[in-house]
């Protein structure tokens, strides 16, 4: 190993180590702008420049390996002069509008320059100006003050999968950008913000918003999806501002997604309610106080249980609810003697429910799924619904791994994915296949792909099947299952779980399911699962922090059933959906106002605190369901302090692993729902930005309604144009359709989440089309 | 887009370097486009990028680096005249003011019919017979304003071989 010696310090290092990590793992600071650990080495941007003995000329400390013997100084005459001489180059073309720049306050050049720089610049001629980018909605560019680090390329190019980004011309001319203008599309575009040392690249929404010095720093963690990505959120009086990833290398390394990023912008929606919303006898919505509000809300659940009985209550809460919450919701339905508690809104089969794990986990660390040689995603588009997550399957393949999906459609990876698509609604004919080629692995001739995706299952040594939440949206979703089971047992392999929301395992072990109390232990009496509430005659609902409509499968249904039930009790952020079926809306805490905790995919609990004070009236979840409880007069609802509320989950809950068998013994099935042959059959799923009630409010990450169908089945149907009518049994619209050859034939992909399709019957039903009229310009807006 | 003996050359480039390592080939894909269409406009960019298999970008940015490749339309002779060390204590500035006068063209400019296009351009390794220019693919040294008047008069006169 290489012994050296920097600024008098002696220390040992393993070969191949640069003089930047030597210096850096002994504290000592080296200036740099384009060196970055988490991504390769560019060395142009010379800041590094450390003085070597020997060495004729300055070497770059973030690209020279150490050599045995070497002697460095990071801080002598030459070291200096050249840091200087770099300095003052970089200066030449750098504006001086630090004052009006965003970046002020948190950027590198300005730091460095105050602690490196000599005062004098040689230069007195004109700087050269750089025309902006206009690279979509998310990032401002300021490229007159970019340095040419090429940090953001390298991002794009190594993790991002941005490929439209590079730095053209050269010399003074150099500079970065899309050449032919195009808007950048990645789900982790945010984070070059973060990477750029400079202010070229801003966010657009914080944009003169504040000071980076004003903001205070609230550590949180992120509510959109199992990843658990924590965060630095900063606000500035009662406004959130900006979230920020906060580094945590087993979990979020130091990125997050625009999802992350950006869904804060939905906080200030119009229908947001801060003030509890009662609706009189005329249907007309009033602002009313906590005690009108809490009066007519325990009058009316009481008319439910008098008239009705607690079997026709039922309680919904969104998995993106606090440990705290969901303990709480099922103890107050429980308590009224509801059996029907559940969070499960993205689910149609439950006949599995008995075969389900303790709750939905990866079975393994984050950072070990970077070292899986065979990852096999069974209806898991990872890139769009955990992006950090699909970050380190990414890494998995840059490690040599392999990375194939199963799924109903071709899917956008930004890394090399064998994808396997099944023919329309023929999703659990592809896994029976599969499980029926391992018969088959030694047959030479055999060639077809999934005979070969058998074999190189069987040759792995425990390959690692992930299953997606995608495949809990179909109606055959316990076959499938089932199916995924023999194939891993085939396989020798084994089954993680990719959990759909940020605490889909808090309420699997909170008890948020009908079948289970907290802890997983197994009710004598099972209730209704979510998807059945809406068939069974239901007269009482309580929902929390969620939007029917929009985000379970069958809207259409839901909100008919909840317009005709007698009392729905909404315990919400937003106001437009629940104005057409509640009767109360309780305004509750939302992201960056409440406090709590996230069990994540991993099975790793983390907390977070509120970053800001509550606007209007609104009220924690927790209180809220404090409250009602022991206005109902339920037992053990005397909680003063969010930490013993906490302490009693952690109490109910007791210890669980994080390493836990993925399934429980099958149950025997019965038959499937069919899947209607012959017809044109809808598909769908939440994309990226469409997947909670804030994140749908989100103006910047807004995205187009768009239904997409393959060109050959356009032809097919007649369709011929920009738009098309979609008729389902449950409703119909017009809709902009985009030719995708990634739609698999006799399919139409339709996305679920807009307020606009929730009218339409759920994925895997049939539906036909005929050609529509142009849209307005507005609704294609893009 | 590209002629069939194009596409087999730019196939034989491409075949020199490991599966990989496609980028390897561009620089000399580009100049096969560039020879069979006279200068690089984006869509034959883009359409270099796509036969190699590569993101559209890293074709831009090999393209917009080295100055010998035409991102713009060029006249039918190229007159590249060095600029650098050389060249320029010998005189260079004389020999592009007299082609400016002449052509009535700046560097960088294309005369109206198309015959040619003037370009100062850095040191082409040729310094004891300074100045010089490169036309096509031939350099012309030890440049004085007559020799450079009979050039033009020959090439106007459609002259190919200007030996």
């Amino acid at each position: 190993m290489p012994h050296i010696e920097i600024d008098g310090q002696q220390i040992e290092v393993a070969a191949g180590t640069t003089i930047m990590e030597a210096a850096e793992s002994l504290g000592i600071y080296i200036p740099f702008f384009c060196y970055h650990p988490k991504l390769s080495v560019a060395a142009n941007c010379r800041m590094c420049l450390v003085d070597v003995e020997k060495a004729p000329k300055p070497l770059p400390a973030c690209a020279t390996p150490v050599a045995d013997g070497m002697k460095i100084a990071t801080a002598s005459r030459k070291a200096k002069m050249a840091q200087q001489g770099v300095l003052e180059f970089l200066l030449i073309n750098h504006p001086l509008d630090c004052p009006i720049c965003d970046q002020g306050g948190e950027c590198p050049l300005q730091d460095i320059t105050m602690g490196f720089a000599n005062p004098h610049s040689h230069y007195n001629e004109e700087k050269r100006v750089v025309e902006d980018k206009d690279i979509g909605p998310l990032i401002t560019t300021e490229m007159t003050r970019c340095i040419q680090c090429t940090r953001c390329v390298r991002f794009g190019q190594e993790i991002g999968g941005i490929k439209e980004l590079g730095a053209t011309g050269r010399g003074e001319h150099m500079a970065i950008g899309t050449y032919v203008a195009k808007a950048v599309k990645s789900e982790l575009s945010g984070n070059m913000i973060d990477l750029c040392p400079v202010g070229a690249l801003t966010s657009k929404p914080f944009r003169y918003k504040a000071r980076s010095w004003e903001l205070k720093h609230t550590p949180g963690i992120c509510p959109h999806c199992s990843t658990g990505c924590n965060t630095d959120v900063q606000s500035l009086g009662k406004e959130v501002l900006r979230v920020l990833p906060r580094n945590n290398e087993a979990v979020n390394e130091q990125w997050i997604c625009d999802k992350g990023r950006y869904a804060y912008t939905g906080l200030n929606a119009p229908d947001r309610v801060t003030q509890p919303l009662l609706r009189d006898s005329q249907g007309k919505w009033t602002e009313v106080s906590w005690a009108e509000a809490l009066e007519a809300t325990l009058a009316g659940l009481e008319k439910v249980l008098a008239r009705h009985g607690a079997d026709k209550l039922a309680g919904l809460i969104s998995g993106q609810s606090s440990n705290e919450e969901l303990f709480l919701f099922q103890a107050l339905l429980r308590g009224l003697g509801s059996p029907h508690v559940d969070h499960r809104l993205r689910q149609q089969d439950f006949r599995a429910d008995a075969a389900m794990p303790l709750y939905p986990a990866l079975n393994m660390s984050l950072e070990e799924l970077e070292r899986e040689p065979l990852i096999v995603l069974c209806h898991g588009f990872t890139r769009h619904q955990q992006p950090l997550t699909n970050h380190r399957l990414h890494k998995a393949v840059l490690n040599g791994g392999k990375v194939v999906s199963i799924d109903s459609m071709r899917q956008d990876f930004n890394f090399p994915v064998t994808q396997m698509v099944a023919e329309a609604g023929e999703d659990l004919a592809l896994y029976q296949q599969l499980a029926g080629h391992f018969a088959h692995v030694h047959e030479e001739k055999q060639t077809d792909v999934l005979v070969h995706l058998a074999r190189e299952m069987a040759a792995a040594d425990n390959p690692l099947i992930l299953i997606g939440s995608a495949l809990l949206h179909h109606p055959q979703a316990a076959d499938l299952l089932a199916q995924v089971e023999t194939i891993a047992e085939l396989a020798g392999g084994r089954i993680g779980w990719l959990a759909e929301e940020s605490n889909s395992a808090g309420a699997w072990l909170s008890g948020c399911v009908p079948q289970r109390a907290p802890g997983g232990h197994l009710l004598a009496e099972s209730g209704l699962p979510a998807g059945a509430c809406w068939n069974a005659e239901m007269q009482g609902f309580i929902l929390f922090g969620m939007e029917p409509g929009a985000d379970s499968l069958a809207g259409a249904q839901a909100v008919q059933r909840l317009r005709d039930a007698e009392f729905v009790l909404s315990i919400s952020h937003f106001s437009n959906e629940a104005r057409q079926y509640a009767d109360v809306i309780l305004p509750m805490a939302a992201f960056a106002e409440g406090s709590g905790s996230y069990v994540n995919n991993e099975g790793r609990c983390q907390s977070f605190r509120a970053a800001v004070k509550l606007p209007g009236e609104a009220r924690p979840g927790w209180k809220i369901l404090r409250v009602l409880g022991d206005s109902l007069k339920l037992p053990d609802f005397q909680y003063n302090e969010l930490s013993e509320v906490s302490a009693a989950w952690h109490h109910a809950v007791g210890d669980y692993d994080m390493d836990i068998p993925p399934f429980h013994a099958f149950p025997t099935l019965g038959a499937a729902q069919p899947i209607p042959a012959g017809t044109l059959l809808r598909l769908g799923d939440w994309p990226i930005y469409q997947g909670d009630p804030l994140v749908r409010r989100a103006k910047p990450l807004s995205t187009p309604l768009v239904a997409r169908m393959h060109p050959d089945q356009a032809r097919q149907s007649g369709i011929q144009g920009e738009a098309v009518e979609v008729s389902t049994a449950s409703g119909k619209v017009t809709l902009a359709l985009d030719l995708d050859t990634h739609i698999p034939l006799g399919c139409i992909w339709i996305p679920l989440g807009y307020p606009e399709t929730s009218g339409l019957a759920a994925p895997y039903r049939p539906c036909s089309v005929a050609m529509a009229a142009l849209l307005p310009e507005t609704q294609r807006a893009s | 887009m590209l002629s069939e003996k194009s596409l087999k050359a730019i196939a034989f480039e491409r075949s020199k370097y490991p599966q990989e390592e496609a980028r390897s080939a561009l620089l000399a894909a580009l100049r096969i486009a560039q020879e069979e269409q006279g200068y690089l406009r984006d869509e034959l960019i883009e359409y270099v990028a796509e036969i190699l298999g590569l993101p559209a970008i890293q074709a831009f940015e090999v393209a917009t680096f080295y100055t010998m490749y035409d991102l713009k339309p060029v006249g039918r002779h190229k007159l590249c005249v060095c600029g650098s060390v050389s060249c320029f204590l010998n005189g260079s500035d004389q020999i592009i003011g007299h082609l400016s006068k002449t052509l009535g063209i700046g560097p960088g400019e294309t005369t109206a019919d198309g015959l040619f296009t003037l370009q100062e351009v850095e040191c082409l390794g040729a310094c004891k017979d300074a100045p010089m220019m490169q036309l096509g693919d031939r350099y012309y040294e030890n440049l004085t304003p007559e020799s450079l008047d009979a050039l033009i008069a020959q090439l106007r006169g459609g002259s190919e071989d200007v030996r």
